[in-house]
């Protein structure tokens, strides 16, 4: 089993959900097993404009511990993350970050970035 | 797995949207058939509102399919400032419920999105020559990236390399043709991965055609790509150019 936390930077009450790694994908956005597949699967909504895709920045999260259950960063993920305002060194997309076990906790983020309008 | 667990117990496992975003509301006033499976929608937003965007942002559609509302992006077509309407344009993807689910629209039908999203922009034309790679319907942002270039004061060269199955693929290639001739500094390849008994242009795999053209017989490093397509072709046309010296800003792309 794993376990993932997740804070919000606008104060909302922080979920915690426990899961099976082995049954991933929990839905069809995102990589299976991700953050967002894991979220979005129980219930617990994160923004993912692209569909999951690795095409934007808007699942961005900030790892605040247990990096080390997730998978590595892809080039692509990195180029995205790379025009994120707010970057930090424990950046991830939701979308791509795969937990392989553990307990991960993660904030997201206040503000919703790269819509440009 | 319903193994959820929240410390506001009375929460249910209802989705609540942690940073609500605007929805839109948009009608689908006029649908163009390019080819059998290649469509444009072109939306209106009620009372006359435009949507502030910039080219080769996208748009995500929130589409009831079985009982849940996927998301799915679809890239802007059109223009800024190109009257009220919003143009996507899409293909009919076997296996994609939001696509399916968009060509089972009509005139007419009303549409829920959000955005505009995204990064592949491009908001002022580098003094270096530009390349743009569109494969198939990837050319959708880089149509307006393009207008946007050429409406520009750079005068620096731009050149579209357009890869498609066969010549009834090639989208807007009236438009490119006419940009052609209007144009200098702008160029238009097309090249077909499978080409019909009558054409006489470029053909072949897309990525070989790169290699040859900008990295084996070529010794220039100083251009900007742009590149749009479908699949694993983009990342492997990123890492070509960018392995061959090419600035990794340089390379700038969108995979879908």
């Amino acid at each position: 089993m794993a376990k993932l936390r997740v804070l919000y930077e606008t104060g909302e009450p922080e979920r915690v959900i426990e899961f099976d790694p082995a049954q991933a994908p929990f839905q069809h956005d995102g990589q299976p097993g991700s953050i967002l597949d894991v979220l979005l699967g129980h219930g617990v909504s994160l923004e993912h404009a692209c569909g999951g895709n690795c095409a934007c920045t808007t699942c961005h999260v900030i790892v605040k511990s247990g990096m080390a259950h997730l998978c590595e960063n892809s080039e692509t993920e990195d180029d995205l993350l790379d025009k994120a305002p707010g970057l930090t060194p424990t950046s991830r997309l939701g979308c791509q970050a795969i937990i392989d076990g553990g307990e991960v906790v993660v904030l997201i983020p206040r503000y919703t970035i790269n819509q440009q309008v | 797995m319903s193994d959820l667990t929240t410390h506001a117990e009375t929460e249910t496992a209802s989705a609540v949207p942690s940073r609500p975003q605007a929805v839109y509301e948009a009608t689908i006033e006029r649908i163009f058939a390019h080819t059998p499976d290649t469509r444009s929608f072109f939306l209106r937003l009620p009372d006359g509102r435009r949507l502030s965007f910039k080219p080769g942002q996208f748009i995500s559609l929130l589409l009831p399919v079985a009982g849940e509302t996927l998301t799915r992006p679809y890239s802007i077509a059109s223009s800024p400032g190109e009257g009220n309407l919003l143009e996507i344009c899409l293909n009919l993807v076997p296996a994609g419920p939001g696509s399916h689910c968009l060509f089972a629209r009509g005139l007419g039908d009303v549409l829920r999105f959000t955005g505009p999203w995204g990064t592949f922009v491009l908001d002022q034309p580098p003094e270096a020559e530009c390349v743009f790679i569109a494969d198939g319907t990837g050319i959708a942002p880089i149509r307006p990236i393009i207008r946007h270039a050429l409406a520009s004061e750079q005068r620096s060269p731009l050149h579209l390399l357009y890869s498609a199955p066969r010549e009834g693929d090639l989208l807007y290639r009236e438009e490119w043709e006419a940009y052609a001739r209007d144009y200098r500094r702008f160029t238009f390849e097309p090249l077909l991965s499978d080409p019909s008994g009558g054409w006489f242009g470029l053909c072949g795999p897309l990525v070989a055609y790169v290699e040859r053209r900008y990295v084996s017989q070529d010794n220039d490093r100083s251009r900007y790509f742009y590149i749009c397509g479908v699949g694993q072709q983009v990342t492997q046309l990123r890492d070509l150019l960018r392995r061959a010296g090419y600035q990794r800003r340089a390379v700038q792309y969108e995979k879908w």
